[in-house]
């Protein structure tokens, strides 16, 4: 197939390289619609050393056209994937604390209620259909027929329920779900559950694209209740069947022989390898023991487009945005004023970041939307580029009503990409008057943990993605914030009535014409607050050998195409993947 | 038999102080029983589901009620399961230790069996052009660390030329012997170059100074062969700084390379106890440290034991004694 690049180009000229921040996104089943794209977005196609430019309206990512056309994929083989992290977590729904590594992995074992589509929006995927009815304050979810789970338990209204309910009152997703009053039976259709609100939430069906969206075997659930040493053996009703899990090590999969959506999945079997180091990861591929990598690492992107050796699928829109998560609650807290929010956006230069770490490929951000998600704006009023001049007047204002020295603590993973950004901006933060900035380490598989836990100042972050930005609702509204040591989806402790009212007016509103209004004025507080400091938008590449095929999209019962990509930024589907025989 | 018995004795002694220090450190973590729970349970705990984590952990009782309880759980093999994946931790124990002892039994092997006849000869042609160039050579071993000895290898074997699997994925010896030496081979050599480094010089300046001894005079006198007097009379004798070195070597090897298990991403001990503290996976680290402190003080007890085979006059110095 040779090499094959998908992604979205902005007219504006400020395509930027970019640096890799293994953050991390936690998707809570959010992958959103709307957006409409923008006209200026083209999407490349690239094959070999031929590259051809393709309009599309929709600037989603697409299957690469040449590929599904020309391609007829030969079923068989195994492939091994190599993730930017382990998970480490109970594998089921409900539990999971998951970012882009954990769904790459969920998604061939569960499959969601609805799938994001390439018009934009959703579409139903295990569900045959979600239905609202005229105020969006009851949804009815009707199971798709003759679907049985990997251990033969039936796929029913009542498994919808057993998965929704546990969603409901999960300790981790509850707080994507708090609007559900009642999740129910209909009493008149044994496959179908109905879902009562205590509010219009007109978007719903998005947070059913992801983790809470996942359906697991009631059975298995049941089951892992009694003995926890289930958890990590999870049962869905997925492409491919768990096989073997070892934490840090490998999380094996088969082919599920009965699955629903033939002729998928072409592989016998695939295998997850975590690979913490990005460069780690392309060496592994390049090396051939790994036969697949997705990767962030600008670096090991600009390397692999001028490659021959190795296919690669970029993954941009609606993507994600790395930036520098701050803490604007704790008490005490200097980053509970604005000047010393806005002076750290001031002191740090992201571009040079993007240069030097970045070999030039991401893009550098202004605010949490990326420019193929609803809200985009060129201009936020974010500070858009370093001056370290207004940093220190800044900090000096705020010392002058508030003596004594500032020190702030910094955390990034361990990947040494991360630190050094961090070393990066220690240095500029203690330029602009910060008296100490410390760095502290913390494995990707606490990080989460710790950001939930809000113990933390300053955290380096990739977030965001998404169609709507009702998926954005849990980090960002003061429902879901809480105490420090307290754990809370908002991580930063953002509690501002005025971004609470956006968010829940576009809640309940289907205008696509006032969601996006809604969104930009949130994109402008966020740029004017300084809530958080804007790295770059994340460019994902699925790098795989020449004799993998894929990824692709596929084509969904209503007609339209699953996109990979979208909101739970650089997954991909790999039942869509195939190898030469 | 005494000197055995005092050993034995001393060795109880730290194994009950590291089991004591370990079983009881849950208490003095950073951010105390609210990260524990946290970890544990994920997001939105309940106080009952918090009090029963901290119950489950035993930190409601007192610490020595704590340390007997979980001495007996060590002892009987129920070690309880991983924070966050709710695996056995006697699972991730018994995966990993396999794969550092072939670690370091391959790192060992390769640096005596190359350091052993190296030494040996350089120490018979003390000063000639081989000697120079060896213990030359040794020094400059001795002066490239592991983080630097690795991605060099890497790179050149595995990612130039591909000859090298990486990263190394572990395949049991008896399942796939090419792929189970392919996974070891660089990491293995990685580790045996500053060890044969320090071992070549100990044995050269002990044997060094055993060729100078009225014994190998005698032997020369009477005719006995070169290769004999070597290998025969010279060497058990200078092995004792060799033996020391190599058994303090097993232990810290045990749990000690990190660096090497982290570039081939080799799941042995000291890549699942350091994986395992940034994870906060604290009894996952408990456990671990006192399975290496087992193997550290079993080794040195046995290689103080082995000291009196190597040489007569140990085994009669400790009987005067």
């Amino acid at each position: 197939m040779g090499h094959t690049t998908t992604q979205s180009r902005s007219q504006s000229g400020r395509r930027r390289s970019g640096r890799a921040l293994a953050g991390l996104v936690l998707s809570i089943g959010l992958i959103g619609a709307a957006c409409g794209g923008d006209d200026d977005k083209k999407t490349d196609t690239t094959e070999g050393t031929d590259t051809t430019v393709a309009d599309t309206a929709a600037a989603t990512t697409v299957p690469p056209p040449t590929t599904a056309a020309e391609e007829v994929p030969v079923p068989g083989g195994k492939v091994v994937f190599a993730l930017e992290a382990d998970t480490s977590n109970p594998w089921r729904p409900s539990e999971i604390l998951c970012a882009a590594s954990c769904h790459q992995v969920l998604r061939n074992i569960f499959d969601s209620l609805t799938l994001p589509n390439s018009d934009g929006s959703w579409s139903p995927y295990l569900a045959e259909s979600v239905v609202p009815n005229d105020d969006f304050t009851e949804w009815t979810i009707t199971a798709r027929a003759d679907v049985t789970f990997h251990d033969g338990t039936d796929f029913d209204g009542a498994a919808i329920v057993e998965n929704l309910t546990r969603a409901q009152t999960g300790l981790v997703t509850n707080f994507a779900l708090k609007p559900i009053e009642t999740v129910t039976i209909d009493p008149s259709n044994p496959m179908a559950a109905i879902v009562s609100l205590s509010s219009s939430w007109a978007a719903f069906p998005f947070v059913l694209t992801g983790q809470v969206g996942y359906m697991a075997s009631p059975t298995w659930l049941l089951a892992s209740d009694a003995d926890p040493l289930l958890k990590p053996m999870p049962v869905g009703s997925g492409p491919f069947v768990y096989e073997n899990y070892s934490a840090g090590e490998v999380f094996s999969m088969t082919r599920n022989d009965s699955y629903w959506n033939a002729p998928y999945p072409y592989l016998d079997a695939i295998e997850f390898r975590p690979i913490a180091d990005a460069l780690s990861r392309r060496d592994a591929l390049k090396n051939g023991t790994v036969d697949v990598i997705h990767t962030t690492n600008g670096a090991t992107i600009a390397e692999f487009r001028e490659s021959t050796d190795v296919g690669m699928t970029e993954v941009a829109n609606q993507g994600e945005t790395a930036y520098t998560l701050l803490h604007v609650s704790q008490e005490g807290s200097p980053l509970n004023d604005v000047r010393v929010r806005c002076a750290l956006a001031y002191a740090t230069d992201e571009q040079a970041l993007i240069d030097v770490i970045g070999a030039g490929v991401q893009q550098i951000a202004f605010g949490p939307f990326s420019p193929t998600q609803v809200g985009y704006l060129e201009n936020t009023g974010f500070p858009e580029a370093q001056d370290m001049a207004k940093a220190q007047e800044l900090i000096a204002e705020y010392k002058a009503e508030n003596p004594g020295p500032i020190s702030l603590a910094l955390a990034a993973t361990t990947d040494e990409t991360n630190l050094t950004v961090a070393q990066f901006q220690q240095e500029w933060f203690q330029e602009a008057g910060i008296d100490t900035v410390t760095i502290d380490q913390i494995d990707q598989g606490a990080y989460v943990v710790t950001a939930a836990l809000g113990n933390f100042q300053v955290f380096q972050f990739r977030n965001h993605g998404g169609f709507d930005l009702d998926q954005q609702y849990h980090f960002w509204h003061s429902s879901a914030s809480g105490a420090v040591g307290s754990l809370a989806l908002n991580f930063g402790r953002i509690s501002d009535a005025t971004l609470d009212a956006l968010l829940d007016e576009n809640r309940a509103s289907d205008d696509p014409v006032r969601k996006k209004a809604i969104a930009e004025e949130v994109n402008q507080l966020f740029g004017t607050e300084c809530y958080n400091t804007w790295g770059s938008y994340t460019i994902w590449a699925i790098a795989h050998k020449t004799s993998v095929h894929g990824p692709t999209g596929f084509e969904l019962a209503d007609g339209s195409t699953a996109v990979f990509g979208a909101g739970i930024s650089g997954v991909v589907y790999p039942m869509t993947f195939w190898v030469e025989q | 038999m005494r000197y055995v018995l005092r050993r034995f004795a001393q060795t109880i002694f730290v194994v009950v102080l590291v089991t004591l220090l370990t079983s009881v450190a849950l208490r003095f973590l950073p951010g105390g029983t609210d990260v524990l729970v946290a970890l544990k349970t994920g997001p939105g705990a309940t106080p009952e589901q918090a009090q029963q984590v901290v119950k489950d952990l035993g930190l409601d009782k007192p610490w020595y009620t704590q340390y007997f309880s979980w001495m007996s759980n060590f002892l009987s093999g129920d070690w309880g399961t991983t924070f966050q994946s709710n695996q056995p931790i006697t699972t991730a124990v018994k995966r990993a230790l396999p794969i550092s002892a072939y670690l370091m039994v391959y790192g060992q092997l390769l640096a005596l069996s190359t350091a052993i006849p190296v030494a040996v000869w350089s120490a018979y042609r003390q000063n000639s052009r081989f000697d120079r160039v060896s213990t030359t050579s040794a020094f400059a071993m001795l002066s490239l660390p592991n983080y630097i000895v690795a991605p060099v290898l890497m790179y050149f074997l595995s990612v130039q030329r591909k000859w090298i699997p990486f990263p190394s994925i572990y395949t049991s010896l008896f399942d796939d012997p090419v792929a189970h030496f392919k996974a070891f081979v660089l990491p293995s050599v990685t580790i045996a170059i500053p060890l044969f480094a320090g071992y070549m010089r100990l044995l050269r300046a002990d044997m060094i100074g055993t060729l100078q001894s009225e014994f190998i005079t005698t032997a020369r006198a009477k005719g006995v062969s070169t290769a004999n007097i070597l290998f025969r009379h010279a060497l058990r004798p200078s092995m004792f700084s060799l033996v020391t070195s190599a058994a303090v070597n097993v232990g810290a090897l045990m749990g000690g390379v990190v660096i090497v298990e982290q570039f081939f991403i080799l799941n042995g001990m000291g890549r699942l106890t350091v994986e395992s503290i940034f994870r906060r996976e604290y009894p996952t680290v408990q456990y671990a440290v006192v399975v290496l402190a087992l193997i550290y003080v079993g080794v040195n007890l046995i290689a103080d034991m082995a000291y009196a085979w190597i040489d007569p006059r140990v085994r009669a110095r400790r009987a005067l004694s």
